[in-house]
């Protein structure tokens, strides 16, 4: 099966010659779930506007299921039914007042028909728990609340890849928790998942792959027990080891753990690991 | 504006057909406007005041500030309408100017008093639709009567962004005044012009953050969205009607009295 998504040595240089992507080379699966992590200004959000075509890169290429992206207008409507990207800031994409509408412009715009994207629009807020504030106008909603309409904007159109743009940055712990719930349920969906975040904790529990952006530069690739076991680059790319795989070296260290056990992702299953120690 | 979104959304006809509501306003509006009678005003203005108070949101105090508002503009007009330039002064009040008088006839008084009721009769009507409706629900109303789609459009993203800059614009405004930003009236003037400068520049980067945003999900030059409107039911309706024959017809009797 092709890639969904590859990019070829993809540069940007923006008009103020801040060099943004100075030769990103990165191949993501279909299904896969990728996290990127990068300091502010490491050219993640530049990388992902190049996903959906709405950057075109300054040298190299992106393909999208194998085919280079074709740049005319009816080449990106091709490319945008594919690849959906949620913003960052809600407020910077919410358009409309009114929740339904607001759902229904992309899957409009697909060239369904009323009827088949009332249903799909109805769907979508049901899966993402909208439907008991879908009555409100979208400015009296709260920053979660316009976060799930973000999200469900772009889902109602059915992208085989989604991109989330830090989808849980100024988020109440609850809200966290929604998202985050959303995200977990794109896979059985058959969604390919690209996002970014700062959280090492969530990075290591969800991710299949991380991939470090550091200055423009892809820093390293790998599975999130690889990449955070590699101090070097940990401080390199200036990225937090996660609380949970701390704790499991202080206690293989000391002996507590026996050694050789896989690292583990999350709390969960390091309880399992002590758990089975005190039997 | 606020404050009238608000209410507009908590209303409890909010959820009446958009159709009946505005059939209602508009057309209560019309005849209020085209007999221009003295008995069909103040009958508009009891029943749609009553019906603004009684289903909207809105407190009868408020509902009289807000009927208020427009008398700064009521009263410029109607100065001009009820002074007449004179030769002699034959009317119930002269003032001289001049060689000549500004006077007030009768005709004068009936006409400026007659005009200021059909508008404030007017004004009630409009209330009584934007108080009670929401405004996605209004667009999608035009864009049912083949209003231009750009109207539409403007008017969709005007409706968001009051708020989305509103807010911008508040928060500015308090971060200055965490630093002292209003602490006389030249720093308050000061601040005001810079937050302007930056809410501009603001508004310019975010639209072209909006475009992005449309764009990536297919936005082809024309916004396309569902209508929510909902069809309202008979009884309401035929009372709409009922009551709109009957104005009219009152309309029709008065305006052949010679607009009593």
């Amino acid at each position: 099966m092709k890639p969904m998504v590859v990019t070829e040595d993809l540069r940007y240089t923006y008009e103020d010659g801040t060099e943004a992507l100075r030769g990103i080379t990165v191949k993501i699966k279909r299904g896969e779930k990728v996290a990127v992590m990068g300091a502010n200004g490491s050219g993640k959000s530049t990388f992902f506007h190049h996903l959906n075509g709405l950057l075109k890169p300054t040298a190299g290429r992106v393909l999208i299921e194998g085919e280079p992206v074709d740049y005319s207008r009816k080449g990106l409507l091709k490319v945008r039914k594919k690849v959906g990207f949620v913003f960052q800031n809600p407020d910077d994409q919410l358009f409309s007042a009114s929740v339904r509408q607001e759902i229904s412009f992309g899957a409009l715009n697909l060239g369904l028909s009323e009827e088949e994207a009332v249903r799909r629009v109805e769907g979508i807020m049901e899966a993402l728990n909208i439907t008991p504030f879908a009555h409100k106008p979208v400015h009296l909603l709260s920053g979660g609340q316009k976060k799930q309409v973000a999200i469900a904007d772009i889902l109602v159109m059915e992208p085989e890849l989604i991109i989330l743009d830090e989808p849980t940055a100024a988020l109440d712990s609850r809200h966290t928790r929604i998202i985050d719930g959303i995200v977990d349920s794109l896979r059985d969906r058959g969604i390919t998942v690209l996002l970014s975040t700062h959280s090492s904790e969530r990075a290591l529990l969800w991710a299949d792959r991380i991939i470090v952006f550091d200055r423009g530069l892809v820093a390293a690739e790998g599975a999130p027990e690889e990449i955070f076991s590699d101090h070097e680059l940990l401080k390199r790319a200036n990225l937090e080891k996660p609380a949970v795989l701390r704790i499991f070296e202080i206690l293989e260290r000391e002996g507590v753990l026996k050694e050789g056990l896989k690292r583990p992702r999350g709390v969960d299953e390091l309880e399992a690991y002590i758990k089975e120690r005190n039997r | 504006m606020i404050m009238i979104d608000k209410l507009a959304y908590s209303s409890p006809w909010r959820y009446k057909s958009v159709y009946m509501k505005s059939a209602l306003a508009s057309g209560n509006l019309l005849i209020c406007v085209a007999v221009r009678s003295f008995t069909v005003s103040i009958i508009t203005l009891a029943v749609m005041g009553y019906l603004t108070v009684r289903y909207s949101q809105a407190s009868l105090s408020r509902y009289v500030r807000m009927m208020m508002w427009p008398f700064a503009f009521l009263i410029m007009g109607t100065i001009a309408v009820l002074f007449d330039i004179s030769a002699r002064p034959d009317g119930i009040l002269n003032i001289p100017l001049g060689g000549s008088f500004a006077v007030i006839t009768s005709y004068s008084l009936v006409y400026a008093l007659r005009l200021i009721l059909v508008s404030l009769a007017s004004v009630a009507c409009l209330y009584f639709l934007v108080l009670t409706t929401p405004v996605p629900e209004l667009t999608g109303l035009l864009k049912r009567l083949h209003c231009p789609w750009l109207i539409i459009e403007l008017m969709t993203m005007i409706y968001r962004f009051i708020f989305v800059l509103l807010d911008s614009a508040l928060t500015i405004t308090k971060a200055q005044r965490c630093r002292l930003g209003n602490r006389d009236f030249r720093t308050s003037v000061r601040s005001m012009g810079t937050m302007l400068a930056a809410l501009l520049v603001q508004s310019l980067h975010r639209a072209s953050l909006l475009y992005d945003a449309m764009e990536s999900r297919c936005f082809d030059g024309k916004i396309l969205l569902i209508s929510e409107s909902r069809g309202g039911e008979k009884g309401d309706a035929a009372a709409v009607a009922l009551y709109l024959a009957l104005m009219l017809a009152i309309g029709v009797a008065c305006w052949k009295k010679g607009g009593l």
